[in-house]
């Protein structure tokens, strides 16, 4: 399939708030408005993303707005804080409506002006992998100008779950909210997974970031400045994800958060 | 542009407040039959709204040992148990690592993190909350072994994951797809809604004067998807199409012109390549609050053109509530078994026609007709739209 250049990327990648802290925390974002007064921390955190991805690709937020964006959203757990909330009584009438993962790319679409085809995935790093590849489809199918990827993950608010848990995951625990831009390109992508394996070598120290855990290694190729194909790779539930992309015209440079 | 290649619905299966296998849940419909029922799985005596589409007792399976003890998984694996023994599909007649399984919901195991939340964090407690974790149940109880995939478009997840099972087909990804909905009834939502003043406490009237709010049902509903040039023997009907579109407009309110749901069918009209002259069906939404009702119908007309006042217009959520993920993929069911048994079932409890709403409702009784192409439309939270076009085989 051909494969979507990228146009920018923006991430940000929570820090370590002490050094006892098992998860790498990101503040909640300040945004002006009303509108934003029940906004949950990572509806914020992703509205905060495209900011980012917008200054990395030096565009204005119009040249996103429209029906020829593509919006795909994925996370495996940030849902999991306003529910949390939720279920304990915290915030009003209006809350239930931020429980709902949808309500990220919501979001997103109401202040940027997206309006496009969208999805939502719920995983961990082979859905956003699965995520680009359908991003590619769109793009190749002339569905779309222009495919946006949103990962957003927070763990704060459910640290005490996770830490019951703490065998399943990698730790520590890296609170991130990325969006990468996607247009038609000329190079190559494949997808494929299996069930099975070990643990995915390689990002072992880095921690984990569940569903941002592809669009951060992105980051740092990107980073790194190297010409040529990238190979992206994740794990979750036991089922193993490649995405092997020559992305021939994307801006090898760091992102800009 | 080369046609995409012809993905077929070879059967389907139910769990549903008003049947659990198919057949109870085609003849419940066509007859007229309610799942509606005072909720009695969890506590509801402290909320406005006591009633629901309720399962009262999984009977599929009575052996639920390996399954985790979670509604949501087993209202999904009760599906499956249809699923199966209609195609007879269990074990895997396929490479399991070839079999893939696509679930779309609202809810996930929400009720698991409730049960966490209030101290009963034992085994995989966590890993059940996760809004994936009944995707993955369902995948272990059939033994698949391909991708595993969990969409959550709010309302209209169900329609999304039969879409993207439709893409693994495709792509080659798999060679089956086990693709659809569900969700259970939980304190959760069931106080979520209520807090939000959705719920009535009249009937369920969708597109009627007296609407007054929907009430929430629990259900799984799974298709078995396979590439046309693989289906052999009977089929329910084929996918053909499937848009989607953003509102862009509210968190939990939809665009007061239905612009998103309009595009959405536009764009599934488009991938399926029909035109409004071809519908002979549209599976509403038709939540029956006053505002849904009102602009589905304006969407419809929009999109649909003059042909919109020549087709049946129903809605199934008077008679189940609304299931919310496993919504869509019940009215698709719908859609081809209609075709399949020349009926068209009621709009449960219309009776006062509403001067917005002015399409034909199918009001009453079930209605013989034999419809060859149908479009079922979705909405949800977060300005979620979603359309699918299925064709009778």
């Amino acid at each position: 399939m051909p494969a979507p250049a990228i146009r920018a990327l923006g991430i940000l990648s929570g820090q370590q708030a002490s050094p006892a802290l098992q998860i790498l925390t990101l503040p909640r974002p300040d945004r002006p408005g009303d509108r934003f007064r029940r906004a949950t921390r990572e509806c914020l955190l992703a509205l905060a993303a495209v900011d980012a991805m917008l200054e990395d690709g030096k565009a204005s937020r119009e040249a996103i707005a429209g029906e020829r964006t593509a919006l795909l959203y994925v996370t495996a757990a940030a849902y999991g804080a306003s529910n949390r909330a939720f279920i304990e009584r915290q915030g009003g009438v209006m809350h239930f409506a931020y429980t709902a993962p949808a309500v990220v790319p919501a979001e997103v679409a109401i202040e940027f002006g997206v309006a496009g085809p969208y999805g939502i995935l719920i995983g961990g790093a082979p859905a956003t992998l699965r995520a680009i590849e359908q991003a590619a489809r769109l793009l190749e199918a002339g569905t779309c100008d222009r495919a946006l990827v949103l990962a957003v993950e927070i763990f704060e608010e459910c640290a005490d779950l996770y830490a019951h848990h703490r065998r399943f995951y990698r730790w520590p625990l890296v609170e991130t909210a990325a969006c990468l831009w996607l247009e038609r390109g000329a190079g190559a992508i494949s997808f494929e997974s299996a069930r099975g394996g070990g643990r995915e070598a390689g990002a072992a120290g880095s921690g984990e970031r569940f569903a941002a855990g592809p669009l951060a290694d992105l980051r740092d190729w990107r980073a790194r400045g190297v010409a040529g194909p990238v190979e992206l790779s994740g794990r979750w539930r036991g089922e193993q994800a490649r995405l092997r992309w020559s992305p021939e015209n994307s801006h090898a440079r760091g992102s800009a958060a | 542009m080369a046609t995409p290649e012809r993905v077929v619905i070879a059967a389907a299966g139910v769990v549903t407040p008003i049947g659990q296998d198919l057949e109870a849940f085609w003849s419940s419909l066509v007859t007229g039959a309610s799942g509606i029922s005072q909720i009695e799985r969890v506590p509801v005596a402290d909320l406005r709204v006591q009633r629901g589409g309720e399962v009262k007792k999984l009977g599929r399976i009575k052996d639920w040992r390996g399954v985790p003890d979670c509604r949501a998984s087993r209202l999904l694996i009760a599906a499956a148990d249809d699923l199966c023994a209609q195609a007879a599909f269990r074990p895997l007649p396929l490479d399991p690592a070839r079999v893939g399984v696509v679930v779309g919901t609202a809810l996930g195991g929400v009720e698991e993190g409730e049960k966490a939340l209030a101290g009963d964090r034992g085994g995989r407690r966590l890993s059940q909350a996760l809004y994936d974790g009944p995707g993955w149940a369902l995948a272990r109880w059939l033994g698949a072994r391909g991708p595993v995939i969990t969409v959550s478009t709010a309302c209209a997840s169900g329609a999304t994951a039969m879409a993207v099972g439709a893409d693994l087909l495709r792509s080659g990804e798999a060679d089956a797809v086990v693709a659809g909905g569900y969700d259970a009834l939980c304190r959760f939502v069931l106080r979520g809604f209520d807090a939000l003043r959705s719920l009535t406490r009249d009937e369920v009237r969708p597109f009627d004067r007296r609407r007054s709010g929907l009430l929430l049902g629990e259900a799984g509903a799974l298709a078995l998807l396979l590439r046309e040039r693989d289906a052999r023997g009977p089929r329910l009907g084929t996918l053909l199409g499937y848009g989607s579109a953003s509102d862009g407009f509210h968190i939990a309110a939809p665009e007061p012109e239905g612009r998103g749901l309009e595009r959405a069918i536009r764009a599934a009209m488009a991938d399926a390549r029909v035109s409004a002259a071809d519908i002979d069906l549209v599976s509403a939404h038709g939540t029956a609050t006053p505002l849904n009702d009102r602009i589905e119908t304006a969407a419809l007309k929009r999109a649909l053109g003059s042909r919109a006042h020549e087709i049946p217009v129903n809605s199934i959520k008077g008679s189940l509530g609304h299931t919310m993920g496993a919504a869509a993929a019940l009215e698709a069911f719908m859609c081809l078994l209609s075709a399949q048994r020349g009926l068209i079932p009621p709009t449960l409890h219309l009776e006062e026609p509403d001067p917005e709403c002015d399409l034909d409702y199918v009001p009453g009784q079930a209605r013989p007709a034999r419809p060859r192409v149908m479009l079922s439309t979705s909405m949800g939270f977060g300005g979620c739209n979603g359309a699918l076009i299925l064709e009778a085989s």
